[in-house]
């Protein structure tokens, strides 16, 4: 068996508990049946079986997957586990929620299936994200009550923050600050926001201008690597970056893989079947197929046309875009199909936030030079004689 | 620098498989015990098969050996399949290396892509010919993380300048992480390894690399079979390179005929070498200033050293 690792963003819910501005989600009331997992287990099982991959990781998402509550948690989590165990596979799950419905009920399920962690999201400053009843500042009070409840109760918690407008605004020494001093968190990462939904819609209020943006980031880079870097807070993509560039292993975020479509798929709770959680909420015309109707997702996978164009995408990138010629190339390889599409309406093309990524990548290689450099200096016992190149 | 070249399918040159000397004509069975034999896939199906490399064609030769090899095969050279779709889509039981050979680089290389599945689960290697645009095949390479095999032949002036434009992509760009064979080989040598010659370094010496023919007759590097020379395979390097210098060629008193052994003289004995010493000679460069390097370094380790006593 390879060590190749299959992952699965899989969404028992559309519902939502909550009303953030930006959310492309077409939040229709359904649920994955528990009568249903078992066949879904199987598909998933019979393709690994297929690839002959051992491993498969599931990302549990929505809508808001706490929604289903930890019994059906701890009840699909036991019977999926018990089902790859019998045929020498495994499944490991990841947890990603809002945390506004959490409770000390979690806590068994959040122990026993998902080693003790999870992640949620949280942006600065926060306007966006609101409850129905309440607004932004209801939903910034009763989340970080509920962040210090679960790491009071011994849960490590990652946080996602969507950049937005205000967050360029205010500036990334403060925006540090929150994460790492306010909120006292060792782990969280910023994702670049894109409009989702149907591509004429895409001039929405949530576009960043590239230069804002790439600034904003690079000195996130800066203040990050001064303050944080040597600490042991992890701040993602850049962590990553740095591991890259100074030669350890990385694991880079999705958007800068060689091509998703090798890597994960998403399932919502109805079956549909499409490249991520992006698509499978907002792009039917994208849908690979339905993993309840068709009884082979190998197959479903192999034949999709719709997934053809993912497969596709980075040899089109190659051949008609500059990304050949860039010395980025390795860790982007054309950046992300959904955010590509949801600003151009078509994923043929490269990321529009190519420039912010070369930015990024090229303070990613000032500062391993640098840690390079340290490092050499502490090897050789820190002599100033020592003559290092530029 | 002191790792052999071409990771993995280099491992069996570690053992002894150059023997006797052979026959000019073959019998498969009987002179693959003595070094790696390059069969075609329907003759290394054939039993008693001792070292070999299955040479695959067709689709269906594909996923028949990816499936379930057929012997040992030290790795699997696939031709002209890249461009096949479906034939990337088989499950692989077996995790036999393979060397992905391209034929036409400039127009092949962004069917790479179909290898980051493959690659996950084997080790691959990208074989190419020095052909117009092949540096656009290493660079996709490079950035899947995959080792690469330039086969330079007697390159053309304007190849030479690709060649070189390779050379200091291999040599500057951060992307570059695996060998890129015969830069790598050539600058580990002139750093003091000893990797053999290019005959070797691109394994075409048929002393160790006796490549066949789908009648199971050998066959020279890059020309015809070796019934039309009166040289036995495990001779044929060194007879070639005495011939050159008997002949008063520029051998004789090249400075790189070790590392070459009149490799860029083969099959034109009167091709110029102007163009390939330049190429020698930069790569000697880059080796001379690594040299620099570490002796450097050494010595302020020392004086480091001698101070804390």
């Amino acid at each position: 068996m390879s060590g190749r690792v299959f992952s699965v963003i899989l969404l028992p819910t559309s519902e939502c508990n909550v009303a953030c501005d930006y959310c492309f989600e077409h939040k229709e009331p359904h649920r994955l049946s528990s009568l249903l997992v078992p066949l879904l287990t199987r598909r998933l099982l019979d393709h690994l079986e297929h690839e002959g991959i051992e491993e498969c990781e599931i990302y549990w998402q929505g809508g808001e997957a706490m929604i289903m509550g930890p019994a059906w948690f701890a009840d699909a989590g036991k019977l999926m586990d018990g089902a790859a165990a019998e045929c020498g596979r495994r499944f490991t799950h990841y947890l990603q929620t809002n945390l506004i419905s959490y409770s000390p009920a979690w806590n068994d399920v959040l122990r026993t299936m998902f080693s003790s962690s999870l992640g949620t999201s949280m942006d600065y400053p926060n306007v966006h994200r609101k409850l129905f009843k309440g607004g932004a500042e209801a939903y910034t009070e009763l989340w970080t009550r509920r962040l210090r409840e679960a790491r009071g109760a011994g849960i490590e918690v990652g946080v996602i923050a969507v950049l937005h407008q205000a967050s360029l605004d205010i500036g990334p020494q403060r925006f540090y600050r929150y994460f790492a001093d306010e909120l006292g968190l060792d782990s969280f990462q910023v994702n670049t926001p894109f409009p989702g939904g149907p591509a004429s819609q895409v001039e929405g209020g949530f576009h960043l201008d590239n230069d804002a943006l790439a600034t904003f980031l690079a000195g996130l880079f800066d203040v990050w690597i001064e303050r944080g870097y040597a600490t042991g807070v992890s701040l993602g993509p850049f962590d990553a970056l740095i591991h890259h560039f100074t030669g350890a292993p990385a694991r880079l975020p999705c958007i800068w893989k060689e091509n998703c479509s090798n890597q994960f798929i998403s399932v919502d709770s109805k079956g549909t079947v499409a490249q991520c959680d992006c698509w499978v909420t907002s792009y039917p015309e994208s849908f690979f197929g339905n993993m309840f109707r068709e009884p082979d997702l190998t197959r479903m996978l192999r034949e999709s046309p719709a997934r053809r164009e993912f497969v596709q995408r980075p040899k089109h990138l190659v051949e008609h875009e500059d990304c050949l010629s860039c010395r980025y190339l390795s860790i982007c390889h054309g950046g992300c199909p959904v955010r590509t599409y949801s600003a151009l309406g078509t994923m043929l093309a490269k990321d529009p936030y190519c420039e912010v990524y070369k930015a990024v990548f090229g303070r990613a290689e000032i500062h391993a030079r640098e840690i390079l450099r340290r490092r050499l200096v502490t090897e050789i016992g820190g002599s100033t004689r020592v003559r290092l190149p530029d | 620098m002191d790792q052999p070249p071409g990771l993995w399918w280099w491992g069996c040159m570690g053992e002894s498989m150059v023997g006797e000397t052979l026959p000019d004509t073959i019998c498969v069975a009987q002179d693959i015990n003595q070094s790696l034999g390059f069969l075609p896939a329907a003759l290394a199906e054939k039993p008693g098969a001792g070292p070999f490399v299955a040479v695959v064609k067709s689709r269906n030769e594909l996923l028949r050996w990816l499936g379930k090899p057929l012997g040992s095969p030290q790795w699997i050279q696939i031709e002209g399949l890249l461009d096949d779709p479906d034939a990337w889509l088989t499950s692989c039981a077996s995790q036999v290396p393979l060397d992905i050979v391209l034929s036409n680089p400039a127009s092949e290389f962004s069917d790479l892509y179909r290898l980051t599945d493959v690659c996950a689960m084997r080790d691959v290697r990208v074989s190419m010919p020095a052909t117009p645009g092949f540096l656009k095949a290493v660079t996709l390479a490079a950035s899947l993380r995959l080792p690469v095999r330039i086969i330079p032949g007697q390159p053309t002036p304007e190849m030479l300048v690709e060649l070189t434009e390779a050379l200091e992509f291999y040599l500057h760009e951060p992307m570059v992480e695996m060998p890129v064979e015969f830069f790598h080989s050539l600058l580990a040598t002139g750093c003091g390894a000893d990797h053999g010659s290019l005959w070797i370094i691109l394994e075409e010496d048929p002393a160790a690399f006796l490549h066949y023919d789908a009648e199971g007759h050998t066959e020279l590097p890059r020309s015809g079979s070796f019934q039309s020379v009166k040289i036995s395979p495990e001779l044929f390097v060194e007879h070639h390179f005495m011939n050159l210098v008997e002949q008063d060629a520029e051998c004789a008193t090249c400075p790189w005929q070790q590392p070459c052994r009149g490799y860029f003289k083969w099959p034109d004995p009167a091709y110029s070498c102007r163009g390939v010493k330049q190429l020698f000679s930069r790569i000697d460069e880059a080796a001379d200033e690594i040299k620099r390097d570490l002796a450097n370094r050494e010595a302020e380790l020392h004086l480091i050293a001698r101070d804390k006593r």
